[in-house]
């Protein structure tokens, strides 16, 4: 066969993005691996050794792994109901219950661990209010974040992760073929035998898509354990390693257990799943495949969605009091209103900037992820490239990659001189970096559904009529997926936004803290009133993403959900 | 075992799908719910299956009503027109299915899907997964799956309507050999005519959720009882007219065409009535000397097996007539007489 010979258009896509990959994923990594590994250019266990040997380490590790698989099965039990009675039912006020579900999402949970403190403490409004109903002694508190925070992150976490697990479960569960019910229960089958030997099965990908993406989020979270002052957990004894990573190797270490336990659970699911992604055959055409509820019924369902939504509001709820609050000790809700800690975060040059900075950086992470996914999903749907695959696996890389490792490895090997590219000095491009190389799946993955639906015989016409490769990607493909690129744009925008560990980990001077990191220094601040301003810069986070959330939805409709699938 | 449906009607919200439909199916009967889509036949069967509970009237297996028993105790086996194969399950396991939950186990649930497998012939695809087969070979371990639990009444949705025609008409057979084989009572569903009359032992003819005529597949070409029947099975010419005369052995009708005498059938009608006149394009022949008509060729189709004209009648209409393999070759605009035998001219209620 004769050599396919490629444009240098092509040539040079290939050529950026194996840089890009090359210096800001691989290499971090790598150097992760070498500092954990090596000692004077030899190959070593010790250090693994010696931190297994750490009871605090153990201790850690094995909190960590507690945290994420209770997470998992809260979110798995909470969800499981949900999913069916929204894919099975139609009900009075469907839609409004269905989007309220999403809500938690919109606020990273350690801005929510601040206001739940304030409900939930020793002297918090709910024991307070026990007191006062005369059920408690306030002597002896009820300490309902107990186990030193460690049910307070479970709480939080399982509150603002169960929609990711809603969303991929809810995806899997429409995406199953009425009739292969139908024939299950027409041959004789109960609803109970139907779903544990049709349903289950077929939703099982789906849900361990989801059930990764959970597990990972709550193992690897840092902000939580840290508001809530859990400090032996994996994440919270990396972060405190941040300070002498160039001396101490136990960091590298504890990034590598992270990192080995990640990707061997994704290999587990993919070797237990992905043999089985099935392939649906053709679909039947059964009209009213969702049923109607009326009456009680429909009374029982709507109370329960309202249970879950004001459960997981609770957080936003009492951010949304603390961050209003003048002053808020030992009474059930604040003792004084007051808008000041608003007009706070306007004046406080912290907070102003920092506001600036998110804004910024967001924005940039956006643009930087609207180049590559466009590029990418490109390579992958328009041109038969060498390594496809490979490319394809790289670019989902990131979501078995915690976003505390990467900031980790990003401050770990970029300890150069040159000024603008060493967190030390000027974080600003590691930042932007961090977060686009973090959100890339979803772009991608949104693009790349973007040119898989527009037909290519469009761009075909225009190479027809004597227009360039470029010019036809310019004139006619990227107009006609554009709805995807800014619903994926959005989205890059609004998480970037939010992220907590990059921020935490990168921004290291205060004149380049993003929201995040200012929340929580705030946080750290002795001042009384910084718990409200943390929570009022909060709540202007949680408007921010919002809008943009809301707006994305809008371009995407129901495919929404695609994005926060992994595998 | 024998169906009896009593005056079902079924709505979906202000749509009535389904209307007074009164039928008999027997035991051992292949059955077809034939009409275009639309007509209600799918929803007719689907209310056998038990997935939807009809608003209005009785179904009956044997003597047992069955209007309040859900799907999963009705012993029907539905085979769905898109097969609904469990991709997570082999062959074997698909075919099993059915045994499973009813707790039948070991040798015989064994027996039982080799044997299912083996009327259907796709022994050897035992193990393989849905995926791996062909559209035909899907289809086969359907009415594997459905047959395996014997049951009462087998109930077929558009079976072969996702198949290429070749298949089709090799799956025809495969059916048509099943039933002969284990007379097992079937309902079956379609829009293709040719199915059904070739297949069937009785046919109900729906349109807008009624059944508008039920009859052997003989009955219904040859003495339709209205226009839609008439024009649903088989092609037809209609002309309306008057009735003139009648000599107990036949009609004298009177229509736009010029006068026809028509061989007098069970139904009686009396001089003075208006009705119509259904004459099939086969039935209009040159060689038939009864009923001469005069008419003026306007087209003409070569299709091999047969030559097909559009003719233009007495009174401007336009019939199509079709002549088998003629020696003669006939030309635009050439006016000939064409005959009509008095048995072929069917006379309708509407």
């Amino acid at each position: 066969m004769e050599r396919r010979r490629f444009p240098p258009a092509i040539v040079g896509m290939l050529a950026c993005l194996t840089l890009f990959f090359g210096v800001f994923l691989f290499y971090p990594v790598g150097y992760m691996l070498r500092g954990a590994f090596f000692v004077e250019g030899k190959f070593t266990l010790e250090f693994f050794r010696l931190a297994l040997a750490s009871p605090l380490v153990r201790e850690s590790v094995a909190t960590s792994f507690w945290l994420g698989v209770l997470v998992t099965l809260f979110t798995t039990l909470l969800t499981l109901p949900l999913a069916h009675l929204f894919t099975r039912y139609r009900f009075f006020g469907k839609g409004l219950l269905g989007a309220l579900l999403l809500v938690p999402m919109i606020m990273p949970p350690f801005v929510g661990a601040i206001g739940m403190r304030q409900v939930f403490g020793q002297y918090g409004s709910l024991n307070l209010v026990l007191a006062k109903l005369g059920c408690m002694d306030l002597a002896r508190p009820i300490d309902w974040l107990g186990g030193g925070g460690f049910w307070g992150v479970v709480i939080l976490e399982t509150l603002n992760l169960y929609p990711i697990m809603f969303l991929n479960v809810s995806a899997a569960m429409a995406n199953v073929d009425p009739t292969l019910r139908e024939a299950a229960d027409n041959l004789g089958a109960s609803p109970w035998q139907v779903f544990r030997t049709i349903t289950v099965p077929l939703i099982l990908p789906g849900y361990f898509a989801g059930a990764i993406l959970v597990f990972i989020w709550a193992f690897t979270d840092l902000g939580t354990p840290l508001i809530f002052g859990l400090n032996r957990v994996v994440s919270v004894q990396i972060f405190d390693r941040v300070s002498d990573v160039a001396t101490n190797p136990m960091g590298f270490v504890l990034v590598c257990i992270v990192l080995v336990l990640t990707v061997v659970l994704f290999l587990v699911s993919r070797r237990l799943v992905g043999a089985k992604r099935y392939e649906m055959l053709a679909r039947g055409h059964t009209a009213g495949a969702e049923v109607v509820l009326r009456g009680w019924p429909a009374v029982a369902a709507v109370a329960g969605v309202l249970l879950v939504v004001c459960l997981s509001l609770l957080p936003h709820v009492s951010v949304l009091l603390q961050s209003f609050a003048q002053r808020w000790f030992f009474t059930v809700l604040p003792g004084e209103m007051t808008w000041q800690n608003y007009e706070q975060i306007f004046q406080h040059p912290l907070t102003v900037l920092s506001i600036r900075n998110s804004l910024f950086y967001s924005s940039l992470s956006a643009g930087v992820d609207l180049v590559l996914g466009v590029m990418i999903a490109y390579l992958l749907t328009r041109r038969k490239i060498p390594g496809a695959v490979v490319l394809d696996a790289v670019a989902m890389l990131p979501l078995a990659l915690p976003g505390l490792v990467l900031a980790f490895g990003y401050v770990g090997g970029f300890n150069w001189d040159v000024a603008w590219l060493n967190p030390r000095n000027n974080p600003i491009v590691l930042l932007v970096i961090a977060y686009s190389v973090r959100r890339l799946p979803y772009i991608v993955r949104s693009a790349y559904a973007g040119f898989q639906q527009t037909s290519i015989s469009l761009e075909e016409a225009s190479l027809n009529l004597g227009a360039s490769s470029l010019r036809t990607l310019r004139k006619i493909t990227i107009p006609l997926v554009m709805a995807n690129l800014v619903a994926g744009g959005v989205l890059t925008f609004s998480y970037a936004m939010l992220e907590v560990s990059d921020s935490l980990i990168l921004a290291m001077r205060e004149n380049f803290y993003p929201i995040t990191k200012a929340i929580y220094s705030l946080m750290s601040r002795i001042e009384p009133n910084a718990p409200s301003v943390a929570s009022a810069l909060g709540i202007l986070g949680m408007i921010l993403l919002t809008a943009s959330l809301f707006l994305a939805s809008r371009v995407l409709g129901k495919r929404m959900g695609q994005l926060f699938r992994a595998g | 075992m024998n169906v009896t449906l009593q005056n079902v009607s079924k709505r979906f919200g202000a749509t009535r799908v389904v209307e007074n439909v009164s039928l008999t199916i027997e035991e051992g009967e292949l059955f077809f719910l034939l009409g275009p889509s639309g007509c209600g036949k799918t929803t007719l069967l689907r209310l056998l299956a038990g997935f939807y509970q009809p608003d209005e009237g009785e179904i009956f297996f044997g003597e047992r009503r069955m209007n309040d028993v859900p799907p999963n105790r009705r012993h029907t086996a539905l085979v769905f027109q898109n097969y609904a194969l469990w991709p997570h399950l082999s062959v074997f396991e698909n075919v099993a299915y059915g045994l499973d939950v009813r707790g039948i186990r070991g040798a015989e649930r064994e027996t039982r899907v080799r044997e299912a497998l083996a009327v259907t012939r796709m022994q050897e695809y035992a193990e393989r997964s849905p995926a791996q087969l062909s559209g035909g070979q899907q289809q086969r371990v359907a009415l594997a799956r459905a047959l395996v639990i014997r049951p009462d009444v087998l109930l077929l949705d558009e079976p072969l309507s996702n198949l290429d025609a070749k298949l089709r008409l090799e799956m025809r057979d495969e059916i048509r050999r099943i039933h002969q084989q284990l007379r097992q009572t079937m309902v079956y569903v379609t829009h293709d005519q040719n199915e059904a009359l070739s297949l069937a032992d009785r046919i109900a003819v729906m349109n807008n959720g009624r059944v508008q005529q039920v009859g052997t597949p003989r009955e219904l070409y040859r003495e339709p009882r209205n226009r839609f029947v008439a024009g649903f099975i088989g092609e037809a010419n209609f002309v309306d007219g008057t009735v003139t005369g009648s000599n107990g052995e036949h009609l004298h009708v009177r229509t736009a065409v010029g006068d026809l005498t028509v061989a007098a059938r069970r139904r009686a009608f009396h001089p003075g009535q208006t009705v119509t006149c259904a004459v099939r394009p086969e039935s209009v022949r040159a060689d038939e000397l009864r009923n001469p008509l005069s008419v003026t060729v306007r087209e003409v189709a070569y299709l091999g097996s047969v030559e097909q004209y559009v003719l233009e009648m007495a009174d401007g209409s336009r019939w199509k007539a079709i002549e088998s393999n003629p020696y003669r070759v006939r030309k635009i605009g050439e006016t000939v007489t064409m005959g009509v035998h008095h048995k072929d001219v069917i006379l309708l209620e509407d």
